[in-house]
């Protein structure tokens, strides 16, 4: 086993500096929490290391919109669950559910989208972290 | 009757004898394996093998820890305080969101990856982050501790009886448990493979010492279930997606 002295230790852990990937969905995401929304999609990218719904909000009450980001679980995962690059397109009304960011903007995770029909997209929801 | 007696321990000696001190091949562990999602393996084998002072994090697959959760691993004084100001959002920028783990923590990540074995060398294909791993099973050691240090490290591997053992060094400092607390590049990681009965489940107990940072050993226990005919697909991390968090809430209009 590789041991190193105390000094070299804290030289290398002044060197480690940082190094993480992609976010985590833990310290990023309230799991106790429960939003769905409804809008229309003004675009949707289908890259790693997640896809992201952009969606025109109308405020439940006055003629106010907001944009929301969904963020969508890594798109290896999505094509595994039935979802393609064209599963959703600009000008769709889409239904999503999910949960929201830990930080109050309007952002969230998405754990399943609707169709203006009801119709699931995609074979099966998303947990938490299926990344 | 002495000839008789023989004959049985030998027989005995024969059925314990592990597969590879017979001459016999290794367990072919190619293919696809994707990841179990539900509970966590408990190959009892495989972690009875693990060294004293040793916590086995519950953090594998489905499972993130929050922030300052660190499943009982202990930190030193310098990590903790590290990981206590480290802040999420600043992950969330181009410079960063693409920046893969290493070996540590993609190991167990809810995501599949191949093996490609041959007797000399075992090719990891992980579709995290692109990721490929090469494990040198031709005797070799490790390089010299200044040799260059990568995400994947340094592997060297060997078989005893049908566990696939892998010794890893050279490790760039990354994340271990992805909530502020980053490894050394003195990080040391051994794993054990072993394949099901049918072939068709593989288990492993990934452990880990780093005293620069930790004060015990880590470990976790991680599932794959084989899928023939899949292959994994290509990450190609796009870091231009954190620019879209940065633009959230730009965007408001009154009609």
């Amino acid at each position: 086993m590789r041991k190193a002295t105390s000094a070299l230790a804290a030289l290398l852990l002044a060197a480690a500096g940082a190094a993480l990937a992609h976010h985590s969905f833990a310290v990023f995401f309230d799991e106790t929490r429960d939003v769905t929304i409804t809008g229309t999609v003004k675009s949707f990218r289908f890259t790693n290391p997640h896809g992201v719904i952009v969606l025109d909000v109308a405020e439940p009450q006055g003629g106010a919109h907001r944009e929301w980001r969904v963020e969508t679980n890594a798109p290896v995962v999505l094509m595994r669950r039935g979802w393609t690059r064209d599963s959703l397109k600009s000008g769709e009304q889409v239904t999503v559910q999910g949960w929201p960011s830990r930080d109050g903007k309007p952002y969230m995770r998405l754990r399943a989208a609707r169709d203006a029909g009801g119709k699931l997209i995609g074979q099966a929801a998303f947990s938490q972290s299926d990344d | 009757m002495q000839h008789a007696l023989r004959a049985t321990l030998a027989t005995l000696l024969l059925l314990l004898a592990p597969a590879t001190a017979l001459g016999q091949s290794p367990p072919d562990l190619s293919g696809f394996w994707a990841p179990d999602l539900g509970a966590p393996p408990s190959d009892e084998e495989l972690l009875a093998e693990l060294p004293p002072d040793t916590v086995i994090i519950h953090d594998t697959g489905v499972v993130e820890f929050g922030r300052g959760d660190f499943g009982g691993l202990q930190l030193k004084p310098e990590a903790l305080a590290k990981a206590e100001a480290w802040k999420p959002e600043d992950e969330m920028t181009v410079a960063r969101v693409c920046l893969a783990p290493s070996i540590v923590y993609s190991i167990q990540g809810p995501f599949p990856f191949e093996i490609h074995q041959t007797p000399e060398l075992i090719v990891f294909r992980y579709e995290y982050f692109d990721q490929v791993r090469l494990i040198f099973m031709d005797g070799r050691d490790h390089p010299a501790d200044d040799a260059p240090q990568s995400k994947m490290g340094h592997s060297v591997g060997r078989w005893e009886g049908d566990e696939l053992v892998i010794d890893t060094t050279h490790i760039l400092p990354s994340t271990i448990t992805n909530n502020g607390l980053d490894h050394s590049a003195e990080i040391h990681m051994v794993e054990r493979y072993r394949l099901s009965g049918d072939g068709k489940a593989l288990s492993a107990v990934q452990w880990f010492e780093d005293p620069a940072v930790l004060d015990n050993n880590g470990a976790r226990t991680i599932a794959w279930t084989n899928r023939p005919g899949e292959s994994v697909y290509p990450y190609d991390c796009d870091p231009s997606f954190a620019l879209e968090y940065a633009d959230v809430g730009a965007a408001q209009s009154g009609n």
